[in-house]
């Protein structure tokens, strides 16, 4: 009975009372003011005034703004793009640079991963004097050599491709650096073994590495996809979401309408439509991966 | 018996009065945490620290707890701040920010006791922006600023145009013609002029073109008028010739780096650029001159300000530090020093240099129409102008015509009034 009790507390009330800390921070950082949030968007409210309760018409209102899913389809839009460019370059700088056989590879994944390590405001004014029309340093050389100059962003459809190439970036060193631990977790021993057997590098890398490193690919899909979704800094600081609303996501909208507008329910709604969206996102990853880690 | 008794009674209230003395002197020199809210948009700095350094010196009792914000933020923080019930003894706000926060602001009255001549220190266009709905005044006025043109001499001379000259009269049709032959007469120069991104700068074109944002009694919205279209279809019409950079407002580049580097003409700005431009401009001249006329002439009335907050912790040390602000000495010395207009009428201040561009901005600022004023105190129109911003810009782009534009920001904008 004494033993029995002692192992529950080791099997259940121990691992409870450590995770009790981070728990509290994230009911009280996470939990609450989604709550709050959840609440707001139900109501009429300036930062001013009192709120006043008004049911869905926050919601009935959303679905007729333009301007909401023009930023919706933009999210939607940057973030395919932005996610799938970072799983292919993060994975293939990680497989480049995973074995140690290159010279100088600690370089290499240094200089790969500074970009990580900088603010996004810090890398979007750098950006900014990079591909600026006017100012920037590409389309200087571009008219030294005869050139125009290109719009990178004054034109809506290059504004956002060049938004979405210094994202990826900008963020690729981090997932490589998650890519290379799940790498250097597989055994090497099935490397030989496929080696010996005559397997072409395409085979060992379909067979063995995509195979192993799903769950690190799942963790890098979630947290690139929620992380494109909230983008904000970057896309403020290089196009302020322009040339008119090419490059403004739902972030920015939540901000405007909520700050400058001053209509914290209204954008309470925009907000849980956004988290209702990553939600979805982040479900459908795991249940794709998990079906696909169940047949094997 | 008695007589001791007595002594020691006139003793014992003795005692009390000096302690009691002591309380009231220990509490008038209690220190004090003054908590200021503050931001910088220039070479201001230096200036403000010798104000409140005068001030620390006569209140040696008084610490100030400096919290720098970013201009970007600023408004964001300090609403923040109030509806969070913590606003900060004494904030820095600009006409912009004075519209939201204005009814947030302790008013002036209440610590003054003749609130009539404190006004009539100021310039009429700062009390009006500084007074709210129930006609108190709620901020101290530190500078005025006005939106105007100024332009590269170097490159109107290369032209052989005499810009002092003919900006005396010119219209926007005269201009178009003038600045062609300005940038084909400068191989560098790749544009005509720059206008800030920002409606308020835009509203300069808007203004000298007829047009307005709200009604007359500013009741309602009213965007959607012939002078606000016309301007629209004459802000496109010089993009699409390239006398304008499209970089600006549809790339979000800084006009006044534009204008710094050469690359073009004129810059439509605030007066604030005077000062960033005689400390930074040194590869050729430049100055300021009248705009061109359109229906009318037209500058925008704008300032910045110095208030303190309904429930501020330490109102007292607060109406104090503003006071040192807008006092006839400190506001001559800070005119002076960050080469900006005063906003008290009895200033006298001469520049080390530029005082004609000075002059300029005034004189376009007192041909100004009165209304321009109260529509950038009014509270709903600072919630619309982001929109306002973003539909120009869609004009610009092509993707919606000059009417249809005016149509959206009067439908959204009706909902704010």
């Amino acid at each position: 009975m004494k033993r029995g009790t002692k192992g529950n507390f080791h099997q259940t009330l121990a691992p409870m009372l450590f995770l009790l800390p981070n728990m509290l921070i994230f009911g009280l950082f996470i939990i609450v003011p989604a709550v709050q949030g959840l609440r707001m968007s139900f109501t009429e409210w300036g930062v001013f005034t009192q709120p006043r309760f008004v049911g869905l018409a926050n919601f009935r209102e959303l679905a007729g703004d333009a301007v909401f899913w023009k930023t919706f389809t933009n999210t939607l839009t940057y973030s395919f793009f932005t996610v799938l460019l970072i799983m292919i370059y993060s994975l293939a700088l990680a497989m480049m640079m995973h074995k140690n056989t290159i010279k100088g590879e600690q370089v290499f994944r240094s200089i790969f991963y500074i970009p990580s390590l900088l603010s996004m405001i810090s890398v979007g004014i750098a950006w900014r004097f990079i591909l600026g029309d006017e100012m920037g340093i590409i389309n200087y050389l571009i008219r030294l050599m005869g050139g125009n100059g290109v719009r990178w962003l004054t034109d809506g459809k290059l504004a956002m491709m060049s938004i979405i190439a210094v994202s990826v970036w900008a963020q690729s060193g981090y997932y490589m650096v998650i890519f290379i631990a799940g790498l250097q977790a597989i055994p090497n021993e099935l490397y030989e073994a496929a080696t010996i057997d005559g397997a072409s590098n395409h085979e060992i890398f379909r067979s063995i590495t995509l195979p192993l490193l799903k769950s690190t690919l799942l963790v890098v899909l979630v947290l690139s996809t929620i992380a494109s979704f909230k983008a904000y800094e970057l896309i403020t600081v290089m196009t302020k979401g322009g040339p008119g609303y090419a490059t403004k996501l739902i972030v920015q909208q939540v901000y405007q309408v909520a700050f400058l507008e001053d209509r914290m329910g209204y954008a309470s709604a925009m907000s849980m439509v956004l988290m209702l969206i990553i939600s979805l996102f982040t479900i459908i990853q795991f249940k794709i991966t998990g079906k696909e880690q169940g047949h094997e | 018996m008695k007589k001791a008794t007595i002594v020691t009674l006139i003793l014992l209230m003795l005692t009390t009065a000096v302690f009691a003395a002591g309380t009231k002197e220990a509490g008038a020199q209690k220190d004090v945490t003054l908590s200021v809210l503050w931001f910088n948009d220039g070479d201001e700095s230096e200036v403000f620290l010798e104000t409140m350094d005068d001030y620390l010196k006569a209140n040696p009792h008084v610490r100030l707890d400096m919290q720098i914000i970013a201009y970007s933020e600023y408004d964001q923080k300090l609403k923040l701040m109030i509806s969070g019930g913590n606003p900060p003894d004494v904030a820095r706000i600009t006409t912009n920010t004075l519209s939201v926060v204005v009814d947030s602001l302790e008013p002036i009255d209440n610590h003054v006791t003749d609130i009539e001549a404190v006004k009539q220190q100021y310039l009429p266009s700062m009390v009006a922006f500084a007074t709210n709905d129930k006609g108190e005044f709620v901020a101290y006025p530190t500078e005025a600023t006005a939106n105007g043109m100024l332009v590269n001499k170097t490159a109107f001379d290369r032209a052989g145009i005499d810009v002092a000259e003919v900006s005396k009269t010119w219209t926007w049709d005269e201009w178009e013609t003038i600045i062609k032959k300005v940038i084909a007469a400068n191989p560098t120069m790749r544009y005509g002029l720059a206008v800030d991104f920002t409606p308020h700068r835009f509203s300069t074109l808007l203004y000298q073109f007829g047009g307005h944002f709200l009604n007359a009694d500013q009741t309602n919205i009213q965007f959607n008028n012939p002078g606000t279209i016309d301007t629209l279809k004459w802000f496109k019409h010089v993009h699409d010739e390239g006398l304008v950079p499209k970089s600006v407002w549809l790339g979000s580049e800084n006009p006044a780096e534009l204008f710094q580097a050469g690359l073009v003409a004129g810059h439509i700005g605030g007066s604030w650029n005077i000062n960033t431009y005689n400390t930074n401009v040194k590869d050729f001249e430049w100055m300021a001159v009248q705009c061109p006329k359109g229906v009318i002439n037209s500058s925008v009335p704008g300032g910045k300000f110095i208030a303190s907050f309904k429930g501020a912790k330490n109102q007292d040390e607060a109406f104090k530090l503003m006071a040192a602000f807008a006092d006839k000495q400190h506001n001559e010395q800070y005119a002076r020093g960050t080469f900006n207009i005063p906003s008290r009428n009895d200033a006298e201040v001469v520049y080390p240099s530029n005082s004609k561009d000075f002059e300029v901005f005034l004189e376009d600022l007192k041909v100004t129409p009165a209304f321009t004023a109260d529509e950038w105190k009014n509270t709903n129109l600072s919630k619309i102008t982001t929109y306002i911003r973003e539909q120009i810009v869609e004009v610009l782009l092509g993707n919606v015509t000059a009417e249809q534009a005016v149509r959206n920001v009067d439908q959204k904008g009706a909902a704010y009034f």
